[in-house]
C-alpha cells in the first residue's frame, strides 16, 4: 500500500513537464481566447515541429552524456546544401545531400569528442562557428533559391497538409515513435542510456563507449540535417544565417523534458514537450502583448526555474 | 569511569517508510575507543551522521560533556567538538597539505593595515608541527592528490584534532589501507586515548575491533542489540549479536581442479593460470601489483594481451574482448561496478545485451525472467528489479555486479576486493557464491587485502612483491584453510 503510494508519487513527479505545459496552455487560454483558435493552434505545431526535430537528436547526445552547440548551424548547412543540390539535381538528391551534410557534422563532432577526447561544450563551440563559416563560404552568403525558387513540389511539402495535419508536422511525429523504438527496445538504445548514466562502468560491462557517444553526435547531425531540410522547405529557401540560437532553445527544451545534463536520463516525447513549453510560452507572451525584450526575460527565468526545480527534486 | 564526552538518549530516526533508529543510547567516554557495528541497514550511518549533525534526530538528544546540545547541522557538530572522518576524506586535493590543514582558519598577516594576506610561513610551520606529532614528515607545501590514501587520512585526522576535538568518529577508516599502515592507524588512535580524546570507531572488520576497542555498540534493525566491554567479546559474539543468528559454519565442498581456463601467455613476473574449479588468491601491500594482474586478464592495459582461452590463443585488448572470451570482473569501486541510476534489471542485463535480443529488438520477457532467477539465486533485496541500484545496500549491489557476470554466463570471474565494506552476512553469502561458481567448473581470482578472506576462500594464494609473484602457498592436503601466518610471512618478507 505504501509502496504503491510512493510509486504513484514519482510518476507525478516525472510528469512535471506535462503539468506546466497544461498549466501554461490553460492560463494563456483564460487569459486570451485567441489562443485556442485553430489558426493558432496550427501555428504552434508548425512552429514546433521543426524544433522538435531537433530536440530529439540533442536528446540523444545528452542521454550519452554529451551536449551539441553545434545544430543551428548544421541546420543551415543542410537548408542551404539541399537547395543547392536540388536545383542541380533535383528534389531526392537535395534532401539526400542535406541530411548527409547533417550527418557529416555529426560525425566529426562525434570523433572528436568521444575519439580525441575534446570537452563537447569546446568541440561543439567550435563546430558552430566552424560550420557557419562553411555555410557563409559555400552560398557567398545570398539566400539559396535559384532563378524560378525551389522545386514547386519541395515547396508544396513544407506548406500543405496531409489529412488536415501539415506535412511538416508528420515528420517529427513520425520519428517520435521509430526513434522511441530504438531507444528504449533495442540493445543500443540501452547501451546509450547506460553509457550516460556511467562512462566507466559501461566500458567495464564491456559496452564501446567511444562509438556509442560518437554515435550520438552522428543522430544529432542527422537530425538536424532533417531539420535543416523542413525549413528550407517552409522558408522555399535555403538561409545562410538560418537557425541562429536554435541550440540554445533545443537544449533548454530537453532540459525543460527532464533530461539529466549528467547524461544517462531523458526521455524523447519528453523534450518534445520541452520544445511545446518554450514555443507556448513565446506565443503566449505574443498574444499578451508582452514587449519582445521582456519575453527574453522571461523565457530565460522560466529555464532556470526549470533545472532549479529538478536540482531540489532529486536533493529531496 | 570518566566523563561522558558524547552521548546519544533515546535517538529515533525515521526515513519515509523505514525506522533507521529506534530508540538508541550510545555514549563515549574520555579516552576510550568505542566501537560501533552493525550490518549494513542496522543503523550505523544514520547514528553517526546525527552525531555529525548532518541528520536531526526525530526524538531523543544529544548531549556534550553532559549538557544537552541541538546540532543542526555539521558545524554545529564540530563547534561542539565532534568531528566526523567519513571514508571519502573531505580535503582539497588540489591545495597543499599546509593549506588543508588550515583551511577554515587561515592564519592572516596584515599588509599596510588594510588588507589581510595568508601567513604562509607560518601555516607551513604549524603544518610541520601538527604532522611531526604522527611520525609524519611530508613537504607541507606538496599537494594533498599526491599523497597515498593512508596519508591522506593522517592529514584529515590531524585536521581534525586542530579544532577543539573532544569527539573523532572514524568511518570505516581501514577499508583501504594495508597491514602496515593499519598498525600506524591504531598507534595513532591509541596516543589519541591516551590523550584523552573520545574515539568512535565504526568497522565492518570484526577482527579490528576485537583487538581495539573498549567497549562494543552493536546495532541491529535500528536498535541496540548488545554492548560489551573488552574481553567480554571476539568476532563470533558480534556476529550473533549483529544477525541474530550464531555464526554460520560453511561446510565447503572442494574440487579437483580442471581444464586451463585462461593464462596469460606473456613472459612476465606476473603472467598467471587459472583452471577450472579453482579459488586462487592474490595477496599483497599496496602496490605489489594485484590489481595489474587483474587488469591485464580484463584487458585494461594500454597494448593488450594475448591469453590463452580454452585451446586458443586470444587477444584481450579491452573489456569487451575479454568478457567475449568469458571473463567478467568485478571493479574495487562499485561505481565502476554499476550504473548507479539505472534499475537493478538494466545492470544486470547491461553485458548480455547482445545476446538478449529478437529481431533486433531486446527480449524483455527473457530478460525479466533472467533478472528474477538471479535476484533470488543470490538473494538480493528488496526484490524489485525496477528499483535503482544506488538505492540498494553495498552488500546487495555487490551482488548485482555479480549477478551481471553470472547472466553473461562467464566461466572466469576477477575481483577486486569483493567484499570490502560490506556486512557479515552478505559477505558470507558471496563467498559461498563464489565457491558455488568454482565447484561448477569456474574460475575465480581474487585480489584482497583481507587476509581472513584470503585464507579461508581460497585453494592457493600468490604472494606479489614488485609486480612479480613472490610465493605461492597452497592450501594442504585435507586441511580447511591457508594458515594467516605462512601468507602474512609470505607478503612482508
Amino acid at each position: 500500500m505504501k509502496a504503491a503510494a510512493r510509486y504513484r508519487r514519482l510518476n507525478w513527479a516525472g510528469q512535471a513537464p506535462l503539468l506546466t505545459l497544461v498549466i501554461l496552455c490553460a492560463v494563456t487560454a483564460l487569459l486570451n481566447d485567441r489562443f485556442i483558435s485553430p489558426l493558432n493552434l496550427t501555428n504552434i505545431l508548425v512552429q514546433s515541429s521543426i524544433m522538435a526535430v531537433i530536440a530529439m537528436g540533442m536528446t540523444f547526445v545528452v542521454i550519452g552524456g554529451g551536449f551539441d552547440l553545434s545544430v543551428g548551424s548544421t541546420v543551415a548547412l543542410a537548408g542551404c546544401v539541399a537547395g543547392m543540390a536540388m536545383l542541380k539535381a533535383g528534389i531526392i538528391a537535395g534532401v539526400i545531400a542535406g541530411i548527409a551534410a547533417g550527418i557529416l557534422v555529426g560525425l566529426a563532432n562525434g570523433l572528436v569528442v568521444a575519439v580525441v577526447g575534446v570537452n563537447p561544450f569546446i568541440a561543439t563551440l567550435g563546430s558552430m562557428v566552424l560550420v557557419r563559416g562553411i555555410v557563409f563560404i559555400i552560398t557567398g552568403g545570398a539566400p539559396v533559391s535559384g532563378e524560378d525558387g525551389l522545386p514547386s513540389a519541395f515547396v508544396a511539402f513544407g506548406n500543405s497538409r496531409l489529412f488536415g495535419i501539415h506535412y511538416l508536422v508528420w515528420v517529427p511525429a513520425l520519428l517520435l515513435v521509430a526513434l522511441s523504438v530504438v531507444l528504449h527496445l533495442t540493445p543500443y538504445g540501452r547501451r546509450v542510456y547506460a553509457t550516460g548514466g556511467g562512462r566507466e562502468a559501461a566500458y567495464l560491462s564491456g559496452i564501446p563507449v567511444a562509438q556509442i557517444v560518437a554515435s550520438t553526435y552522428v543522430w544529432c547531425g542527422a537530425l538536424a540535417g532533417v531539420a535543416g531540410v523542413m525549413l528550407a522547405a517552409r522558408l522555399q529557401s535555403g538561409q545562410p544565417t538560418a537557425g541562429e540560437f536554435y541550440e540554445l532553445t533545443a537544449i533548454a527544451a530537453v532540459v525543460l523534458g527532464g533530461a539529466s545534463l549528467h547524461g544517462g536520463e531523458g526521455m524523447l516525447y519528453k523534450s518534445i514537450i520541452g520544445v511545446f513549453i518554450m514555443i507556448v510560452l513565446g506565443n503566449s507572451l505574443n498574444l499578451l502583448n508582452v514587449d519582445s525584450y521582456w519575453q527574453r526575460v522571461a523565457i530565460g527565468l522560466v529555464i532556470i526555474a526549470a533545472a532549479a526545480a529538478d536540482r531540489l527534486r532529486s536533493r529531496a | 569511569m570518566s566523563e561522558t564526552a558524547a552521548g546519544a538518549h533515546g535517538i529515533r530516526k525515521r526515513f519515509g517508510a523505514t525506522l533507521a533508529l529506534d530508540g538508541v543510547d550510545f555514549a563515549v567516554v574520555a579516552g576510550e575507543i568505542h566501537a560501533l557495528v552493525g550490518e549494513n541497514g542496522a543503523g550505523k550511518s544514520t547514528l553517526v551522521r546525527i552525531l555529525g549533525g548532518v541528520h536531526r534526530p526525530d526524538q531523543g538528544t544529544i548531549t556534550i560533556g553532559g549538557r544537552e546540545r541541538e546540532l543542526a547541522s555539521p558545524h554545529d557538530a564540530i563547534a561542539a567538538g565532534i568531528v566526523t572522518i567519513p571514508q571519502e576524506l573531505q580535503l582539497v586535493p588540489a591545495l597543499s597539505i599546509a593549506e588543508n590543514l588550515a583551511l577554515g582558519d587561515l592564519p592572516a598577516r596584515r599588509l599596510f593595515g588594510a588588507a589581510t594576506l595568508v601567513d604562509r610561513a607560518r601555516m607551513r610551520e604549524d603544518a610541520r608541527a601538527q604532522l611531526a606529532a604522527f611520525q609524519f614528515a611530508p613537504d607541507p607545501d606538496l599537494p594533498v592528490r599526491g599523497l597515498g590514501f593512508a596519508e591522506q587520512q593522517i592529514v584529515a585526522i590531524a585536521k581534525a584534532l586542530r579544532r577543539n576535538c573532544r569527539v573523532l568518529v572514524l568511518d570505516e577508516p581501514t577499508a583501504a589501507l594495508e597491514s602496515r599502515e593499519i598498525a600506524r592507524l591504531f598507534a595513532i588512535l591509541a596516543r589519541l586515548k591516551a590523550q584523552g580524546t573520545a574515539i568512535v570507531y565504526v568497522s565492518h572488520r570484526l577482527e579490528e575491533i576485537v583487538e581495539l576497542a573498549d567497549r562494543c555498540t552493536v546495532l541491529r534493525d535500528g536498535r541496540v542489540a548488545a554492548l560489551a566491554c573488552r574481553g567480554e567479546f571476539g568476532t563470533a559474539d558480534l556476529i550473533q549479536a549483529m544477525t541474530g543468528r550464531a555464526a554460520a559454519q560453511r561446510a565447503q565442498t572442494r574440487t579437483a581442479p580442471g581444464k586451463v581456463l585462461v593464462e596469460d601467455v606473456g613472459a612476465r613476473p606476473d603472467a598467471i593460470s587459472l583452471r577450472a574449479g579453482e579459488v586462487i588468491g592474490l595477496a599483497g601491500l599496496l602496490g605489489s601489483g594485484a590489481e595489474r594482474v587483474l587488469q591485464r586478464l580484463f584487458g585494461l592495459v594500454r597494448e593488450g594481451i594475448v591469453a590463452r582461452v580454452g585451446d586458443r590463443a586470444r587477444r584481450l585488448k579491452n573489456p569487451s574482448a575479454a568478457i567475449d572470451s568469458g571473463i567478467g570482473m568485478v571493479p574495487r569501486s562499485r561505481r565502476l561496478g554499476l550504473i548507479m541510476n539505472q534499475s537493478v534489471a538494466d545492470n544486470i542485463l547491461l553485458p548480455s545485451l547482445g545476446r538478449l535480443h529478437r529481431a533486433g529488438l531486446v527480449d524483455r520477457r527473457a530478460g525479466r525472467r533472467l533478472v528474477a532467477e538471479l535476484m533470488e539465486l543470490l538473494d538480493i533485496r528488496p526484490r524489485r528489479p525496477e528499483l535503482k541500484v544506488r538505492a540498494l545496500s553495498g552488500g546487495n549491489q555487490q551482488k548485482v555486479i555479480l549477478a551481471k557476470w553470472l547472466a553473461r554466463r562467464v566461466e572466469v570471474l576477477l575481483l577486486d576486493e569483493p567484499t570490502q565494506g560490506i556486512d557479515i552476512a552478505a559477505k558470507q553469502q558471496i563467498h559461498a557464491l563464489l565457491r558455488d561458481f568454482a565447484a561448477r567448473g569456474g574460475g575465480v581470482l581474487l585480489a584482497s587485502t583481507d587476509l581472513s578472506e584470503l585464507t579461508r576462500l581460497c585453494d592457493a594464494v600468490l604472494a606479489l612483491r614488485h609486480g612479480r609473484i613472490a610465493s605461492r602457498i597452497d592450501r594442504s592436503d585435507g586441511s580447511e584453510r591457508i594458515e594467516e601466518e605462512r601468507l602474512h610471512a609470505a607478503i612482508v618478507a
